[in-house]
């Protein structure tokens, strides 16, 4: 992670094997934080532009499961469409009828290898140790990825 | 801090008796100096935790590799009656049939100099893909993938890529009935186009080393593996296509629980009855992706022949490079057992964890009726790897399944840490062991240290009596993610 990680952001040690713990105000900037998050686990941020922009709506039954489809469905992208995603929108967190939606905007570019380093590849958010709290600053989540 | 005690029952089992709503008990084979290493961790609860799940049948039980893992313990075995028992992808691992094909050559290792070692790697490195997304090796189109799903790796040799002769030594002959192209997502299918071939990353590597000890004479001769024999291991599994058949489960099933009033202590256990329509349908997806996996150590294993004629200048008749076995070490699979003295099917799930049968089982080939199913256990890539054979006390105990590695003692971030600035591919040359790595990350978070040793972890499997030493390798080249 690059030396200048914010204080929101800090990552934790856990054999199955990297895990962040994010804070924010709002429940949509912690969702916004914790992609960022994880696109700074998966390369050097710093070298991403925000050239285009990926609507991303996905749905949840809870909070926690929420936030695992919305990550691995930017995984998703990334793995599969090779996108570098750099800035994230939350617009939106809605009740369905069975549930939770949430509509966003990624922003980044097409990875290019010649500028861009792949550091990892993460198999999977898992709901190891999940839970989503009201704090009395704001909201904070612990997420572990599958490596 | 942990709320479980172990029990002793020998040097090589300690129980974690049934309480709460644990149907079975927890079993962990280890030594004892092996235990607080594997208590640090949360695997022992996760054993724990399996223990709650309908259906189960024996003890939970882990293997001395165990370590954290999504849902189940890496290194877990556990057993469900097919009538009201469940299936769990987390049971089975996001790598679906993740494993590892031992092939041994007619080549001495005295037979090659720094420079052949080093231009057999860098072949190796040119012909198998490796790394975070690799592909390309081979892409099929839409209409070929459902072959490759059914079939597995006799449609590689079908294309020419290896013989029949390696299909007879592979688990299940590298193919599963029962796959159904049309259970998998259109995402799934899609990452599985280009991926057939390559290695990937993470702990995934391609190894060539040599026989370097040998504990049983008999079943190395079997094996065709002297002392200073070259050989070949491959790790890899199922790749991008196994990890879309395993997440579109998770989110069917973490959705379907309530439906089947199923309540577990974690989430991450997410499962539904074996008959039920979301575990039927996981079950013929993860049949496609078993196949998608021995296709691809099918067609690795071509190439890596490939590789030691290009760099050795060398006849497929004069390396001589065979398959001695390959084995899956994500897996769940219907088979015969005992269950409380009664033989049953039982559906088990070994989640790094590896078949271990023994002599004299229908389902080990011809050739090793008389010594037991080989079974291959990697190390890290700086020190060995084991050969093994099941044994009847794993049929006994453990539904015929024994360890899978070395296991992971440090995280990632750890491991980086303690390599710190080392030229850690430079150390490794000193010791006679060529490093390739399409990234210097995934090298340094790879390092031996990282990893238990996996001479420990064998010790207690052998102790235990669920399977028994064959030979010892050590590496010469690998290649990495």
């Amino acid at each position: 992670m690059a030396p200048s990680t914010p204080d929101w952001l800090r990552e934790i040690d856990h054999t199955g094997d990297v895990g962040l713990r994010i804070t924010a105000d709002t429940l949509p900037q912690l969702f916004e934080r914790a992609a960022t998050g994880m696109f700074s686990v998966l390369t050097d941020l710093d070298a991403v532009r925000p050239t285009d922009a990926t609507a991303v709506p996905v749905e949840g039954r809870d909070r926690e499961a929420l936030m695992v489809r919305w990550l691995s469905e930017l995984n998703y992208h990334h793995t599969v469409h090779d996108r570098l995603f750099y800035a994230f929108s939350v617009d939106d967190i809605a009740p369905t009828a069975d549930g939770l939606r949430l509509s966003a905007t990624a922003t980044g570019e097409a990875l290019d290898p010649a500028r861009h380093t792949v550091h990892t590849e993460i198999k999977a958010i898992t709901f190891h140790g999940m839970e989503i709290r009201e704090t009395p600053d704001g909201w904070t989540v612990q997420i572990v990825f599958d490596m | 801090m942990p709320s479980y005690t172990f029990e002793k029952l020998d040097d090589y089992r300690w129980q974690i008796p049934k309480t709460g709503g644990m149907r079975v008990p927890a079993r962990l084979y280890a030594t004892e100096p092996m235990l607080e290493e594997i208590r640090s961790d949360d695997a022992p609860q996760q054993a724990i935790n399996v223990a709650h799940m309908p259906g189960i049948v024996g003890a939970s039980l882990a293997m001395p590799d165990i370590h954290w893992g999504y849902g189940f313990p890496i290194g877990g075995v556990a057993a469900f009656d097919p009538d009201d028992g469940v299936i769990s992808p987390g049971g089975v691992g996001y790598d679906i049939n993740c494993g590892v094909r031992l092939m041994a050559s007619k080549l001495q290792k005295d037979d090659l100099d720094r420079q052949d070692q080093e231009r057999l790697v860098d072949a190796l490195f040119h012909r198998v893909p490796t790394g975070v997304g690799s592909s390309g090796a081979l892409r099929v189109d839409a209409s070929t993938l459902p072959h490759v799903l059914r079939k597995g790796a006799p449609w590689a040799v079908q294309q020419g890529y290896g013989s029949d002769a390696d299909l007879n030594v592979i688990e299940e002959g590298g193919q599963v009935d029962g796959a159904d192209p049309d259970a998998v997502s259109g995402r799934a299918r899609e990452r599985g186009l280009d991926q057939i071939g390559t290695l990937g990353s993470g702990n995934h590597f391609l190894e060539v080393g040599y026989v370097a000890d040998i504990y049983d004479e008999r079943a190395a001769r079997v094996m065709g593996l002297d002392e200073g024999t070259v050989t070949a291991i491959i790790h890899s599994g199922s790749r991008g296509f196994g990890y879309q058949v395993c997440d579109d489960a998770l989110q069917d099933m973490d959705r379907a629980m309530n439906k089947y009033n199923i309540e577990l202590p974690d989430r991450q256990l997410a499962c539904t009855p074996i008959d039920s329509p979301e575990g039927q349908q996981y079950i013929r997806g993860m049949r496609c992706a078993i196949n998608y996996a021995f296709a691809n150590r099918q067609v690795m294993a071509h190439n890596t022949r490939l590789a030691f004629e290009n760099a050795l200048d060398l006849t497929p008749r004069e390396h001589g490079l065979r398959t001695v076995y390959e084995v899956a070490h994500n897996i769940a699979k219907f088979e015969q057992h005992r269950v409380d003295g009664r033989p049953q099917e039982v559906c088990v799930h070994r989640k790094g964890a590896t078949r271990a049968l023994p002599a004299g089982h229908p389902l080990v080939p011809g050739r090793y009726q008389k010594v037991g199913q080989p079974v291959l256990i990697p190390g890290d890539m700086g020190r060995y790897s084991y050969v093994l054979v099941g044994t009847d006390r794993a049929m006994e105990e453990t539904f015929g399944s024994t360890c899978h590695g070395a296991g992971r003692k440090m995280s990632r971030r750890q491991a980086r840490k303690t390599a710190g600035r080392r030229n850690v591919t430079a150390e490794l040359a000193n010791e006679g062991i060529i490093v390739r790595g399409e990234s210097g990350r995934t090298v340094r978070e790879e390092i031996p240290e990282a990893y238990k040793d996996v001479a420990d972890v064998v010790e207690a499997v052998e102790g235990a009596g669920i399977s028994k030493r064959v030979a010892r390798l050590r590496p010469l080249g690998v290649i990495k993610g």
